[in-house]
């Protein structure tokens, strides 16, 4: 009885509490308004990092392509399916014969739960879908040898590998990046399967943990070097330093001796790598670091030059330090470089390929493709299509153009996301799609002659 | 029965009231064999609660990962027994009217109330990558909420040791 006058301001210390609870729930429901253009090119605006409490996350609900469903293509273009029920492809090679070669695969599931943020994020990645299942492991060949877009021959061309993901062929040797060795397969023109067992070139990093477990892969020009992109092991060392000797790096490795030196180190995931026609120079897409807001960091297309540091995970466009990563290193961050070429934040550039070909509209030549994944971690979508990046004088040249659209719906759901590209023997662009499991063939649309080479 | 009036800053409680507090051992409602629940769980949260404020000030001094991590198992755990710590003491609180006039029993209950909302806020901070998911704001949370579970754990003895909350008769 006596007690019955402190109630009411309990109640009120008790309401005040939750409703400060909701706010701060509510905080983190919508991103502030920003140009997401003036982070496409050379200069991109970065806006101050913010450390959310509960970090904005926006997954699209994955649902795959309906019957008679693709994605939209530029004007002047055309898109339809080459091959569907793939399993999850990841990347593709056209080999001189004309035949494609799909990589199916997905990450070797060794990243052990730390914390009880990896459960949560476990969760929700696997509303996304396609993270979660086993890996296909496989390389399919499909050969479509009259070009009318439908291949006659569909094989199980390599299988058993280990997360692979990048492919390449130079001569008669096929390697392939596991994502822990490049493995050599013996090739002659016209196979259709692979047995060999293969020789092991040399190891790359895998677990553990293999956080970032792709290994994009090209071959210098003249054939001698192999470039290899190997992801950080975290978002920003959150796994300790160690786990990150010789990673978020660009590796080269002699053919001949399988040697390998860090070509160019400091770029968190360099998932495309390309050799740029006219100047014979490297260039990567690469996935920058999370969490530090919905428009930052922005992901980007760069050359990559030898010797280069460029800031992860102590800085980011240059100078612009980290604040997560301790010890910091002023050292290393006074030598690291900005890259060339914004892309946008969390588009998540998984492709990259130079339009070498004289097939496709002429806007579409001599410049870059990229396959962005999208995003997951803004409440806005950002990627989800495949851009064209001009190019004249081996340099980015004006803004990236969408090419191909429509991996979402009209209600924001996932039907498929782009992957790798690359471009089939007729100059058509080609696009892995790892949800939708199809690999898309983008060709001239009927309407303009479509040129045979 | 003078020493437990003087108790909560020796303020005697006098009046009809009191009958039932003086007479009889306030009792506790959520129980197990006569055992009240609530003291049962109450010591993983100030071990996990105070063991987070140990690990962050290891990480601090060391940054090695190993470090925020335990922090982090520390504080989901803490929070879970926490909260069903929670719910045992609230039924004690609604179930007993003799348990609501034991004067420690507010300051014990806001107070750890605080406690769980500071610590789901350090969750939150904890769950950020590297360096900041302790430097300074886990860090500060976790030494703040170590200082109130001080006070509230000394209210909740009180309320065992000298309300006699929960013991029999």
């Amino acid at each position: 009885m006596i007690r019955q006058p402190r109630s009411p301001r309990v109640n009120g210390a008790v309401r005040a509490m939750l409703l400060a609870a909701a706010s701060v729930t509510l905080a983190a429901c919508s991103d502030e308004p920003f140009d997401k253009e003036s982070q496409i090119g050379p200069n991109p605006n970065l806006p101050e990092p913010n450390q959310y409490l509960v970090p904005p996350m926006n997954v699209a609900k994955a649902v795959g392509w309906g019957k008679d469903e693709t994605p939209r293509a530029a004007q002047g273009l055309e898109v339809h399916a080459l091959a569907t029920g793939l399993e999850h492809p990841r990347s593709l090679l056209t080999l001189p014969n004309g035949d494609i070669l799909v990589v199916e695969a997905n990450g070797p599931g060794l990243e052990p739960t730390e914390r009880p943020k990896d459960l949560v994020m476990g969760w929700v990645m696997s509303l996304a879908g396609g993270g979660g299942g086993g890996s296909a492991n496989r390389i399919t060949l499909l050969r479509d040898a009259d070009g009318d877009g439908v291949p006659e021959t569909r094989t199980a061309f390599l299988e058993h590998l280990f997360s692979p993901f990048g492919v390449v062929l130079i001569g008669q040797d096929l390697y392939v990046a596991n994502t822990d060795a490049i493995l050599r397969f013996p090739y002659k023109e016209g196979d259709t399967k692979i047995t060999d067992p293969g020789t092991k070139l040399t190891e790359l990093p895998g677990g553990p943990i293999d956080h970032h477990w792709t290994k994009a892969m090209t071959a210098s020009p003249d054939g001698s070097k192999l470039y290899v992109g190997v992801g950080s092991n975290s978002n920003i060392t959150e796994n300790g330093l160690e786990a990150e000797k010789e990673r978020a790096a660009v590796w080269e490795v002699d053919r001949a001796t399988g040697a390998h030196r860090i070509f160019a180190g400091g770029i968190r995931n360099p998932t495309g790598l390309a050799f740029e026609p006219q100047s014979g120079k490297l260039w990567a897409v690469a996935n920058e670091r999370d969490e530090l807001g919905p428009n930052l960091v922005p992901d980007y297309l760069t050359s990559v030059k030898d010797g280069a540091f460029y800031g992860w995970p102590y800085s980011y466009y240059g100078q612009h330090v980290d604040p997560r990563v301790q010890p910091q290193r002023p050292d290393l961050v006074a030598s690291a470089i900005p890259p060339d070429y914004a892309l946008s934040s969390h588009v998540a550039p998984l492709g990259l390929v130079f339009s070498t070909a004289q097939s496709l509209p002429e806007q579409y030549r001599g410049g870059a493709f990229v396959g962005e994944h999208g995003s997951w971690d803004r409440h806005e979508f950002n990627g989800y299509k495949v851009v064209y990046v001009p190019f004249s004088n081996g340099q980015p040249n004006g803004k990236a153009q969408d090419v191909v659209t429509g991996f979402l719906n009209d209600k924001e759901e996932a039907r498929g996301r782009p992957v790798g590209v690359a471009l089939d023997k007729s100059g058509a662009l080609l696009i892995a799609d790892d949800l939708g499991n199809t690999v898309w063939r983008v060709t001239p649309a009927k309407t303009v002659s479509n040129a045979a080479p | 029965m003078l020493r437990r009036n003087k108790m909560w800053r020796g303020k005697r409680r006098l009046g009809s009231a009191d009958k039932t507090l003086t007479d009889f051992n306030p009792k506790s409602t959520a129980r197990i064999g006569g055992h009240p629940i609530h003291p049962m769980l109450v010591p993983f949260p100030i071990a996990c609660f105070v063991g987070t404020l140990l690990t962050d000030i290891a990480y601090w001094r060391t940054a090695d990962i190993m470090w925020s991590n335990f922090s982090a198992w520390l504080l989901t755990a803490g929070l879970i027994m926490g909260g069903l710590a929670a719910v045992a003491g609230l039924i004690d609180v609604l179930g007993s009217r003799a348990v609501r006039s034991a004067r420690p029993v507010w300051p014990h209950m806001i107070g750890n109330i605080l406690v769980l909302a500071l610590s789901l806020w350090n969750a939150f901070v904890h769950s950020r990558d590297a360096w900041t998911s302790v430097v300074p704001t886990g860090l500060i949370l976790s030494a703040v909420v170590v200082l109130i579970l001080l006070f509230t754990g000394w209210m909740g003895w009180a309320l065992v040791y000298r309300h006699r909350v929960g013991v029999s008769q």
